[in-house]
């Protein structure tokens, strides 16, 4: 009953939520909906026009295209949320270290995180991506190490303003350890203001990670990853366009579900915007 | 249909562009020239470096080869050597003046080729100089190996003349004084390359006050840049490119079978040091498939190191290692190749993983089309590759190190005239650029044979033999030989395609006015 009226009333949130549950399904079971393997290289078949064999075209090797951006949710979905999950617990416990203890760690930390603010993000990330050498893990990697600061300089101003709370003082009084104050009465006060963060930078990360492999210092072929695709369809676009368009499409949908699912998050959760 | 609509969109989308990028016209008397470059700096000795000079139209040789392939002077006017091949007398021309007014003596000319011998490692696959002395006009090269060929090497561009008499510290970024039509006046590694019409310049009038070089890396946005106008001229593109240009009269289509050929050396210091491995993987490859269809006939498929365009036997060549999927499992299993964990990849015969790395560069589109190609085919029979996509330069830095198992390139077969240079560079033992760890005592010997023999038949014999041997010892994996393209503006006059291609920009080349 309750839950009900929860979707009911949040008729935004439930659209976007089940739009992304479809998606998180096609990655999950793409085994069974991808009509073809999508590394299957069919030489004869290059560049073939969308037909009924290959819904979507084939690209240069002759795979199908259309199996590939199936299977390319997988890759781009699972980054991204193990993306997601690296900023979110680097940055925050990050945060939280130079909030509550101050002094010199809090020195340190911050100004690590201004040293990297300084520089343009992405640019950051192909320099430290391209020194890694290119895959999709050090694609990880290199988002993480210029997104941290976001996280970490939200942490720490929450800490601060929790910190002064009288129920802290007084489990410091107390005698409560270290541990268990961060654990008990500072996190979970500060945990929905970054899960909302979190929830609105899942699409921002996921263009990140696709540029990277555009670039070509994410994922490395063959995999299938749209970024990855795109770049290698840019090649043949005068002569093979769905080779951009399908992996195209597809960045754009799902970053605009997630978008806009985290936006309908922050609607929800954000304390400031109740009443 | 709908597709078709999209062709169009995506046409609508480049014609905007054009608009957009709009008047960039050329004045008179500059041109702009899209191209693709390797060059970190400007010294001739370091690397193919020298390539780049003599393509920009700056630097010279005592000799040079024309459009159909035959040596013809150039800066000496006339050359012979002795009945053992050991000395040879080049007679330096005379009036020459380097583009800083200095005369170009026989005295420079020597302190420039020993500036290069003494600085480059690639000397010795050339030829072994015990001295070299002037006599009057003359230059007396005497040689500790007899060489045959010793005017086609002086005309690869690595023995270009330079003024060493001026201070030459700068000459990375400032580069080096030269006797070419042309001089450089601003250096960009990555950017754009400015050279200045030689006003020294001794064969005739240079039209252009000034010709940019702009560095276009990749292939797709060089063919929009042509399309915008915003260069003149773009060297290196494909098959996939002329598509956008055929049929249209504003812009003029040249092509050439030409005389490169993409190999991928196979690095015998690792797993590719078992020759089953090698024969099994060459097996695997459908080069045909790769050339007709992938690259839409824009190559020749290969099988041997010198491409079937120069006459060396190559159809009596016996090809052990053709495409045979089946006999390349066969080879895998009776070596001992089995996949036992079920990854769909084979393991090597004492049990470990086995994973090649595959390295090549992005500036020439075709290399990624093979890579990716060959990594598809393997997977059929098992082997496991692993593509690793960096620059020229650091592709370089990967040979000279050895950090590979695959390593493809693109290179000119006949750069010093005949294939004798090239052979030995890749294939003879000691060779610097050998760093895969072939050695074959037969080929050595064939090689140092190679270079003392003289007659024409002989030498032929010599080469097929030599080219037999790498096959059979299924020492590099041949993938093709690729036709290139030079698309230009009609309005561009002069524009000539060099077999030898380190010739790019001549005093012929201008806008038509």
């Amino acid at each position: 009953m309750n839950k009900k009226n929860f979707f009911l009333e949040h008729k935004q949130f439930t659209i976007f939520f089940i739009l992304a549950l479809v998606i998180v399904g096609i990655a999950v079971f793409a085994p069974w909906i991808a009509p073809k393997d999508p590394l299957e290289a069919v030489m004869t078949d290059s560049l073939k026009a969308p037909c009924a064999e290959y819904p979507l075209g084939a690209d240069k090797l002759g795979r199908d295209l259309l199996s590939r951006v199936i299977y390319g949710t997988r890759t781009s979905l699972v980054y991204t949320l193990i993306l997601v999950a690296t900023i979110f617990v680097v940055g925050t416990v990050l945060g939280i270290i130079a909030g509550y203890f101050g002094g010199w760690i809090d020195q340190i930390i911050m100004r690590i995180a201004d040293m990297m603010i300084s520089f343009p993000g992405m640019i950051l990330a192909i320099a430290i991506a391209g020194m890694l050498g290119a895959s999709l893990r050090n694609g990880v990697i290199a988002i993480t190490a210029v997104s941290w600061t976001k996280y970490a300089r939200l942490a720490r101003s929450m800490v601060l303003k929790v910190k002064r709370n009288l129920y802290v003082e007084a489990a410091v009084v107390n005698g409560t350890s270290t541990a268990k104050i961060l654990w008990r009465h500072i996190l979970p006060n500060m945990l929905t203001t970054m899960t909302v963060t979190a929830a609105a930078d899942m699409g921002t990360m996921m263009l990140e990670l696709a540029s990277l492999s555009f670039l070509g210092f994410g994922a490395v072929a063959p995999t299938p990853e749209w970024g990855l695709m795109l770049n290698e369809g840019r090649t043949y676009m005068a002569k093979a366009p769905w080779l951009m368009i399908a992996p195209g499409i597809a960045i754009v949908i799902v970053v605009i579900v997630f978008n806009m699912l985290g936006d309908s998050v922050r609607d929800i959760l954000d304390p400031r915007q109740e009443n | 249909m709908k597709f078709r609509n999209f062709k169009k969109l995506a046409a609508a989308a480049v014609g905007a562009a054009v608009l957009a990028a709009g008047a960039a016209v050329s004045a008179a008397g500059t041109m702009t020239i899209g191209v693709t470059s390797f060059a970190d700096t400007l010294e001739p000795t370091e690397q193919y470096f020298s390539w780049v000079i003599s393509r920009y139209g700056v630097g010279q040789g005592l000799t040079k080869f024309d459009e159909n392939g035959n040596m013809v002077p150039c800066l000496a006017t006339e050359w012979s050597n002795s009945e053992d091949g050991k000395t040879w007398t080049f007679t330096i021309r005379e009036g020459v003046k380097f583009s800083n007014g200095n005369d170009m003596t026989p005295e420079l000319v020597k302190a420039s080729l020993e500036r290069t011998f003494e600085m480059s490692n690639r000397v010795p696959e050339f030829f072994d100089i015990a001295s070299v002395e002037v006599d009057g006009q003359n230059l007396v090269f005497n040689l500790n190996r007899a060489n045959a060929n010793m005017a086609g090497c002086l005309a690869d561009p690595l023995f270009l003349i330079m003024d060493t008499s001026i201070d030459n510290s700068n000459i990375a970024m400032a580069g080096p004084v030269c006797t070419g039509p042309y001089a450089f006046q601003s250096f960009d590694p990555a950017g754009d390359t400015v050279i200045v019409r030689n006003e020294y310049y001794w064969d005739g009038e240079v039209p252009n006050d000034s010709v940019t070089l702009r560095i276009i890396g990749d292939q797709t946005t060089r063919s929009m840049a042509l399309q915008s106008g915003e260069i003149d001229v773009a060297y290196n593109l494909k098959t996939e490119n002329v598509f956008e240009f055929d049929g249209n009269d504003a812009y003029t289509i040249q092509s050439l079978e030409s005389l490169r050929s993409t190999y991928a050396f196979m690095n015998q210091n690792g797993a590719l040091g078992d020759l089953a491995l090698r024969q099994a993987l060459l097996r695997g490859l459908d080069k045909e498939t790769y050339t007709s269809i992938l690259l839409e006939g824009g190559a020749t498929p290969g099988k041997a190191p010198v491409p079937p365009t120069l006459d060396y036997g190559y159809d009596e060549l016996n090809d052990e290692n053709s495409y045979d999927p089946e006999g390349a499992k066969q080879v895998l299993a009776d070596a001992g190749y089995v996949d036992n964990d079920g990854d769909g990849y084979v393991e090597t015969p004492d049990g470990q993983s086995l994973e090649l790395v595959f390295v090549y560069y992005d500036s020439r589109a075709e290399l990624g089309v093979y890579a990716q190609a060959a990594q598809a085919s393997l997977k059929e029979i098992g082997i496991n590759i692993k593509l690793d996509c960096v620059s020229y330069e650091t592709l370089l830095d990967r040979r000279d190190s050895g950090q590979y198992d695959l390593l493809i390139w693109n290179v000119l077969v006949a750069n010093t005239g005949d294939p004798e240079n090239y052979l030995r560079e890749n294939w003879y033992s000691t060779s610097a650029n050998n760093t895969a760890g072939y050695a074959n005592a037969d080929v050595d010997a064939w090689l140092d044979e190679l270079a003392a023999t003289m007659d024409t038949d002989a030498r032929k014999e010599l080469i097929v033999k030599i080219q037999q041997a790498i096959m059979d010892d299924a020492a590099t994996v041949f993938f093709g030989y690729e036709n290139t393209f030079l698309i230009s503006k009609s309005s561009v006059e002069g524009l000539v395609m060099y077999p030898m291609d380190y010739y790019w920009v001549t005093s012929d080349m201008k806008m038509a006015e």
